[in-house]
């Protein structure tokens, strides 16, 4: 981008509106047309230069977003679409099966379980009393501070 | 720090027929654990001790889950914030 002033172009440019009227052949509400020079030229000039400047950066600049979403047409959707479940399907089929963890000790035989004796009460009170041991040892975890966990930069 | 907790599982241990015990979080996180019961049991044994205490109408009430089977039992019981597990051998 040269000088603003280095080219007879620029002065058509200059005075091109930044965003077009909306509709040109109306008059704007105050009777007034926007573009007439009952306005001091000095100031038109600033103004339309400020325009040419904000147009040509307009023009430099690229809307990412704009372009990625104009860019995509419907068939294209299903187009993509397609094809990424084909590639989950083929993907799927390699992975490996996560497998559940079971408990050790299931038995094959249910009705030997079933006829034998209740589980001891013994059993039941011991395991209530590791249950509340551990959580007794649990409830004495807490962080040791060791050190200071923010440290100053030694600034000179 | 966990020390203690750490000490309570090998102290377990030691009890005679005892072959694993699994500490876990209401999340089934494994607090701590010795012999058969390892890492990975920690969500089923949660989800057990909850299950179990959602049969009780009464809140406070902490039910002890046995599953038990012809080589051994492993009792499940919730104190708290925390469930363990201790399987333990036919005597």
């Amino acid at each position: 981008m040269g000088c603003c002033y280095s080219s007879d172009n620029d002065a058509a440019e200059e005075r091109k509106p930044l965003i077009p009227h909306p509709n040109p052949d109306s008059k704007p509400p105050n009777g007034t047309d926007w573009s007439a020079s009952n306005v001091p030229s000095a100031r038109t000039d600033e103004q339309a230069l400020l325009t040419s400047i904000l147009t040509k950066t307009a023009q430099n600049i690229i809307d990412v977003s704009a372009t990625d979403s104009q860019g995509m047409e419907q068939h294209e959707y299903m187009d993509k679409a397609r094809q990424y479940s084909t590639k989950l399907a083929v993907l799927s089929n390699t992975l490996p099966q996560k497998k559940a963890h079971f408990l050790p000790s299931l038995t094959s035989q249910p009705h030997q379980v079933l006829a034998s004796d209740l589980v001891p009460y013994s059993d039941v009170q011991q395991v209530s009393k590791i249950a509340a041991y551990a959580y007794s040892a649990i409830s004495q975890i807490k962080v040791d501070a060791k050190e200071e966990l923010v440290v100053q930069f030694a600034i000179p | 720090m966990e020390a203690t907790l750490e000490q309570h599982l090998d102290e377990t241990m030691k009890h005679p027929a005892i072959v694993g015990v699994l500490i876990t979080d209401q999340q089934g996180h494994n607090l701590g654990c010795r012999g058969s019961l390892s890492d990975e049991h920690g969500g089923v044994v949660s989800v057990l001790a909850k299950q179990a205490a959602g049969l009780s109408k009464d809140p406070t009430d902490s039910p002890t889950v046995c599953l038990e089977s012809d080589t051994g039992n492993v009792l499940v019981r919730t104190h708290g914030s925390i469930t363990v597990a201790v399987h333990k051998m036919a005597s």
